[in-house]
């Protein structure tokens, strides 16, 4: 859950009262950019990415203007355009006009919770404009404060004499960047970065701090960034449909985490606890379709419903279904294995029997029962399986998983298929 | 801010050694002590620890307990009350929802100068939240470990606090010995040691520190605390990306260090744990990179590549961490706490190929779990049956389902357009063992059910007939009937077919069909319960008739086997064993659905029986077929058309009768007969199931059948005749009836179309319907069709069967909308086509005299009856199966009064 560019950020910006560069969206017409032009003298004219996607200057998707006709190119160039950063690509919908500020000063500043420092930590430097990780490390302060008591004028102040920052910029930042603590910690955020803040001159010589580009993240664990209003489209493009499905169930209690790794995959293993789900998806690879965290003692009624809704979504593409754990400690092995051997059953029932190998590996409360209860449906289904305790290696479980999918894609699964009397791929 | 701990850590750290972690001394106040997670560990972890939880809190319910083994811990409102009331606590625990948790941290620590440690086991904690935690500890020197953290325990100590490490059976992973576990999974925690322990290592401490961002207690605390600790000579960590926590710890003593989670850097976004989302250097490579450095070692282990220093060794899989372990403290000139435990080989506890050939490497065979699970697999093996979960079933069914879109109602998964397609019979088999019978299964019901038809002499029969000369429409006089078979016409049968479920489950049975079976294995101490020294004709004409059929059965052969004279009880009971055995042994029914068979099966018969009037039950036949005929011969549903319809069945009236059969069988929980049957079962307490009376829920159906549901099908019928009489027709099956259908339909739309202007304008809207036209769900497309009707017209089509009274309706729905009466073209619905399907049967002998106008309306009727007795049965079997006492009652407060 990110947010970059200005065209959110200087909304953002305005809850606290940080100046920011002025900004037209996508639907602006061409009397407001002209207008734009004419108070700035440049324009910046930036794609809008959903979510966060960062170094668009370098990879050129950054077009500047100082008259409509080259404005009005940059925005046919970069209203659609691709951006691909590592395995990620994104496609822009829309561009954002930005007044240009003249860059004599560009200040980089960010606030992120450290696990050095187990603190809310400040990055400043006014070296700003360029990567941060490009900096020689004395160029940078950063520096841990208290959250009770938030960030102060004075950590500001000092964090900028000892870098021997330009003197007519430090008044101005201290009494600025404060502001920016608020927006973080009040908001739900776990990262607040501006660079770069440019220093805009009044005619009487007075600097102001303007944020030039805007990036942060929200903590989805945290209501507060509901407060902000911001539309859900927003955010939208982070998850898949199935993953939007199954957050609708997301609770505290009883977690439903999911991650669509590869939508080919043949394995779906609903997985539970954090720990197990590093493992079983490291080991899995690309044969996964989902990560998952299901642990957490969710309710018969919820894991039946999350069940459901993966086995609707994945079924159907799946050779192995792949429940495994460690051994709990209090998630309650019958209620959430009976749930599932209840959504298994019910989903054969609705949409016909799929071939289907079922392995488990699950060690807690109820074990036994709970095993029972998944074996009499698979039993009744007609479906082969293996059930591993706890005292099986987990990584042999799912090399074990792995094996029968490969057994399955060779042959295995027309032969189950034949058992159950149908075809081993229906049509979706 | 912070106040100055142990060490020379730059922050607050209290806890100086492991030993520290978790003690006898440490006393414990529980926040949200009654929530629904920590009221099943709390006391667990408190007896495990000989009692350490002195009070908890939950705003509200002073006065309260959480009761445990050790005695009830008491509960106040909250943590001062505690305190006032003389408690003194030194950990406070966390169990409340992520929004509440810190407001917890501040009360403990502002009304508890004694506090030294902080559990917090809520996920899900916001970072704000944990980031003014983290500062509230550091202020006022307390050490607190989570969020989502599964808590701590202690092997040496037998403490455990805040959370459930080792689950219900703490003792169980957790074995006294060397090795200290630190871990962000609190799951690993307990499965670590649970490896550990099946290589001979023991634990000290083991904490579960969460993986939030904010881990409060993290590995370089760890890594000091355990150096001061003498009992722990080693530790193994549990390590996922994100975060620097692991960088800074540095270790005096062995490690193995688990580090896991090399894919997550492509995701971008955590699941599960929060923190376990790397920013940059704190991947999982970075870490792996880190131990690698801290341990001296150029790779990681494996068993096939052991790479280890004394100092410790990296493994990316918790299962190589036993091994790694071993290796690490032999050159550390050390050994296990002890013998072995065990091994990690691959253990299947439960496995079934179903008869597919499988590659050796993946046919494992199944092995005996360990103790006490061995037990308990054993125990599970021998529980016959499926057991199901009571909730409240108002409203609700097991058994049948409608499709709110097409309108199709399907029991135990089978449409209704298929259950159409089955005989009466194979339905019986249906509604009580969830899946349509097969051959065998129909000739066991056709002898079962026929057995019971004739009641000659019987009480049953003489209620029926002096309901029915009172006037009653045919429900009350089945419900007569109905009456009369009470508990008692089947206990002997009930207490035979128990005594054989219990048997043959000993022996082993697993086919019921079994020719070669070796009885001698049967151990039943009651022959009394089977065999009688007199002969029992009854039993014996029932036993002649299976043979007739052919029926297999091995329980019925253990009767023949016994010395003496089989009884029609047990003759009864063993083939409804015989039945339910399949379903019984694949848990698809109860033990309690297969007892009832025997009283199921009575009642079918008596019912059908019953709504034939007393004449036609003869001591040696019925309906003037010979009771040998019926067993031996005759299907059930050939014998239920001529009880219904007094007729020479042919092949394509029977045909129509079982489609009729198939159709009426149930139309969802909600229907008004469904719920009179429900509500029977309600009433007598589903929960002391043997109390249900099955009888009085069929009669609890039929009392809430009637002229409006279920008589109604007369309406169809009398229209269609109206509009028939006069045209002279003779064979509605024959396509050359030589009527013209299109006229006849203009005349009928010319009236109706008079009636309804003329009610318009005289201002009523009480327009009266055409029976079988139209249907509130399928009525806005240019062109109209119930499904259902459609799937009818298409089976009869294939058959080449012509019906000329449902021939006409299609022809009156388009002549409806061409005269302007209707604005589309109406459905053509399923009342009509149950309407033109018995018309067409009786066509004739109305039109010769032989069947008067009320005995029309009589079958009419009785047609409903005889399937929805079988759909209200499924639901009175599977509401006594799964509901609660007196669940279908409506509570006063959404009752309405009228005035």
């Amino acid at each position: 859950m990110q947010i970059t560019g200005m065209l959110y950020g200087a909304r953002l910006l305005q809850f606290v009262g940080f100046p920011a560069s002025e900004v037209l969206g996508p639907a602006a017409s061409e009397d407001e950019i002209k207008a734009l032009i004419d108070r700035h003298g440049q324009i910046f004219i930036k794609p809008v990415f959903k979510g966060g996607v960062g170094k668009k200057g370098k990879a050129g998707l950054l077009g500047r203007a100082r008259d409509l006709k080259t404005a009005l190119a940059e925005k046919e160039r970069l209203y659609f355009v691709e951006h691909r950063v590592g395995h990620t690509v994104a496609k822009a919908n829309g561009v954002s006009f930005e007044g240009g500020v003249p860059a004599g000063h560009e200040v980089y500043f960010s606030i992120t919770d450290s696990t050095r420092f187990r603190a809310p930590t400040m990055t400043l430097t006014h070296h700003g404009g360029m990567d941060i990780e490009e900096l020689d490390k004395t160029q940078i302060a950063q520096v841990p404060f208290d959250p009770l008591t938030g960030l102060k004028a004075f950590v500001v102040a000092n964090a900028l004499t000892a870098l021997g920052a330009p003197r007519q910029i430090i008044s101005p930042l201290v009494q600025h960047l404060p502001k920016l603590w608020e927006l973080y910690h009040d908001y739900g955020m776990t990262t607040l970065e501006l660079n770069p803040i440019r220093m805009r001159e009044d005619k009487n010589g007075r600097m102001t701090p303007v944020a030039c580009d805007f990036k942060c993240g929200f903590d989805r664990d945290d209501p507060r960034w509901r407060r902000l209003n911001l539309p859900a489209s927003l955010f939208a493009v982070d998850y898949s449909d199935f993953e939007q499905e199954i957050n609708q169930l997301r609770t505290y209690q009883g977690q439903s985490d999911v991650y669509v790794i590869n939508a080919g995959g043949t394995i779906l293993a609903p997985t539970f606890g954090g720990g197990a789900n590093s493992l079983v998806t490291e080991m899995l690879g690309d044969d996964a379709i989902i990560s998952s965290d299901f642990g957490g003692n969710p309710p018969y009624e919820k894991m039946k419903e999350v069940a459901r809704i993966c086995f609707k979504h994945w079924i159907k593409q799946s050779n192995v279904l792949f429940i495994i754990g460690g051994k709990s400690n209090n998630t309650d092995i019958f209620e959430t294995f009976r749930a599932m051997a209840d959504a298994l059953r019910e989903h054969f029932s609705r949409h016909g029997p799929t071939p289907l190998y079922v392995v488990i590996g699950r060690g807690g409360p109820n074990l036994v029962r709970g095993f029972g209860a998944i074996r009499d449906t698979l039993d009744a289904l007609g479906l082969p399986y293996r059930f591993f305790g706890f005292d099986s290696d987990m990584s042999e479980v799912v090399l074990h998983a792995k094996q029968v999918d490969t057994w399955m894609k060779s042959g295995g699964r027309e032969q189950v298929a034949a058992r159950l009397g149908i075809a081993a791929r229906q049509e979706a | 801010m912070y106040k100055q701990g142990v060490g020379d850590f730059k922050y607050f750290v209290g806890i100086s050694s492991l030993a520290q972690v978790a003690t006898l001394e440490d006393r414990v106040c529980v926040l949200n002590i009654l929530g629904g997670e920590s009221s099943d560990v709390t006391p667990v972890g408190h007896v495990y620890s000989g009692g350490n939880v002195v009070f908890g809190t939950a705003p509200g319910k002073r006065g309260q307990v959480l009761e445990t083994a050790l005695g009830n811990v008491p509960v106040y409102n909250n943590v001062l009350e505690g305190i006032n009331d003389g408690h003194r606590f030194n950990c406070g625990v966390i169990y409340l929802p992520p929004a509440a948790a810190r407001d917890g941290v501040v009360e403990l620590i502002r009304v508890n100068p004694e506090l030294k440690k902080i559990f917090i086991v809520t996920e899900k904690l916001a970072v704000h939240d944990s980031r003014e935690i983290r500062a509230m500890g550091q202020a006022n020197g307390v050490d607190i470990f989570g969020g989502n953290s599964l808590g701590v325990a202690d092997a040496w100590n037998q403490v455990r606090i805040g959370g459930a490490l080792g689950g219900d059976h703490p003792e169980e992973a957790l074995r006294r010995g060397s090795i200290a576990i630190f871990s962000n999974s609190g799951n690993f925690t307990t499965t670590i040691a649970t490896y550990l322990r099946m290589a001979g290592w023991g634990t000290t401490s083991s904490i579960s520190c969460g993986k939030d961002v904010y881990i409060h207690f993290a590995a370089p605390e760890f890594a000091f605390a355990l150096s001061n600790d003498a009992r722990s000579k080693a530790a193994v960590l549990y390590v996922e990306p994100g975060g620097y926590y692991e960088l800074d710890a540095e270790f005096t003593k062995p490690v193995v260090a688990c580090v896991v989670g090399r894919w997550k850097s492509k995701l971008t976004r955590s699941v599960g744990h929060a923190g376990a989302m790397a920013g940059g250097a704190d991947d999982a490579a970075s870490k792996e990179r880190w131990f690698m450095e801290k341990f001296g070692v150029d790779g990681i282990f494996t068993p096939e590549h052991p790479v280890y220093s004394a100092k410790g060794a990296l493994v990316t899989n918790i299962a190589h961490i036993p091994a790694a372990l071993t290796a690490v403290m032999r050159e550390n000139a050390c050994r296990p706490d002890f013998a072995v435990e065990g091994n990690l080989a691959l253990k299947p506890w439960f496995g079934a190929s179903h008869g597919l050939s499988l590659p050796p490497a993946l046919d494992l065979p199944v092995v005996e779990a360990t103790a006490p699970y061995n037990a308990q697999i054993a125990a599970l093996n021998r529980q016959i049956g499926a057991v199901l979960p009571r909730q409240s079933m108002k409203d609700a069914s097991g058994a049948s389902q409608m499709d709110a879109r097409t309108q199709v109602t399907s029991l135990y998964g089978v449409s209704m357009l298929d259950a159409a397609q089955y005989p009466l019979e194979a339905n019986v088999s249906l509604a009580l063992l969830h899946e349509p019978g097969g051959e065998n299964d129909r000739r066991l019901i056709n002898v079962a059910i026929g057995a019971g038809l004739n009641l000659h002499g019987h009480p049953a029969l003489a209620a029926a007939q002096a309901t029915r000369e009172a006037g009653n429409a045919p429900n009350s006089v089945l419900a007569a009937a109905a009456s009369i078979l009470g508990p008692r016409c089947q206990g002997q049968a009930r207490q035979a077919a128990r005594a054989l479920i219990d048997g043959f489950a000993a022996a082993g049975v697993t086919d019921a069909l079994d020719e070669d079976f070796d009885l001698s294995r049967i151990m039943i101490d009651q022959p009394d319960l089977f065999v009688s020294d007199a002969a029992d004709t009854r039993a014996e004409a029932m036993l002649a008739g299976l043979t007739a059929r052919g029926a297999k059965s091995v329980f019925v052969r253990y009767l023949l086997s016994l010395p003496g004279h089989p009884t029609e009880d047990a003759v009864l009971a063993a083939i409804t064993t015989t039945l339910a055995w399949g379903p019984l042994m694949r848990k698809r029914v109860s033990r309690l659905t297969a007892e009832s068979l025997p009283w199921w099966m009575r009642l079918f018969g008596a019912l059908i029986g019953a709504s034939v009037t007393a004449d036609q039950h003869q001591p040696e036949s019925f309906c003037r077929i010979t009771t040998a005929d019926i067993l031996q011969q005759r299907p059930l549903s050939e014998v239920a058309f001529v009880a219904l319809l007094g007729l020479a069945p042919q092949p394509a009236d029977l045909f129509s009768f079982q489609m009729l059969m198939g159709l009426l069988l149930s139309n969802g929980p909600g229907t008004i007969s469904a719920q009179g049957a429900k509500g029977a079962v309600a009433a007598d307490g589903p929960e002391d199931p043997e109390r249900v009376q099955l009888n009085k829920g069929l009669t609890g159906f039929l009392t809430h059948s009637g002229y409006a549901h279920g008589g109604n099908g007369y309406e169809g019928i009398a229209f269609l005749i109206e509009q028939f009489k006069d045209t002279g027709l003779v064979d509605p099956g024959d396509p050359h009836h030589g009527i013209d259908l299109k006229a006849l339909a203009s005349k009928y739309v010319e009236a109706y179309a008079r009636y309804k202007s003329g009610k318009k304008s005289s201002g009523s809207l009480d327009i009266q319907k055409i029976p079988g036209v139209n249907h509130p769900v399928f009525k806005d497309m240019p062109v109209n069709h119930d499904p259902r009707e459609v799937f009818i017209r298409k089976l009869l089509a294939g058959r080449q069967e012509y019906n000329v009274f449902h021939e006409f309706y299609g022809v009156l729905v388009q002549t409806l909308f061409e005269a302007g009466v209707s604005r589309n073209v109406y459905c053509v619905n399923i009342d009509a086509v149950i309407a033109a399907l018995l018309l067409k049967m009786l066509w004739q002998p109305y039109r010769s005299g032989e069947y008067s106008g009320s005995a029309l309306e009589t079958a009419a009727f009785t047609v409903f009856l005889y399937p929805r007795m079988l759909g209200c049965a499924a639901e009175i079997d599977d509401h006594m199966n799964r509901g609660r006492n007196m669940d279908t009652r409506t509570p006063a407060s959404q009752c309405r009064f009228v005035a």
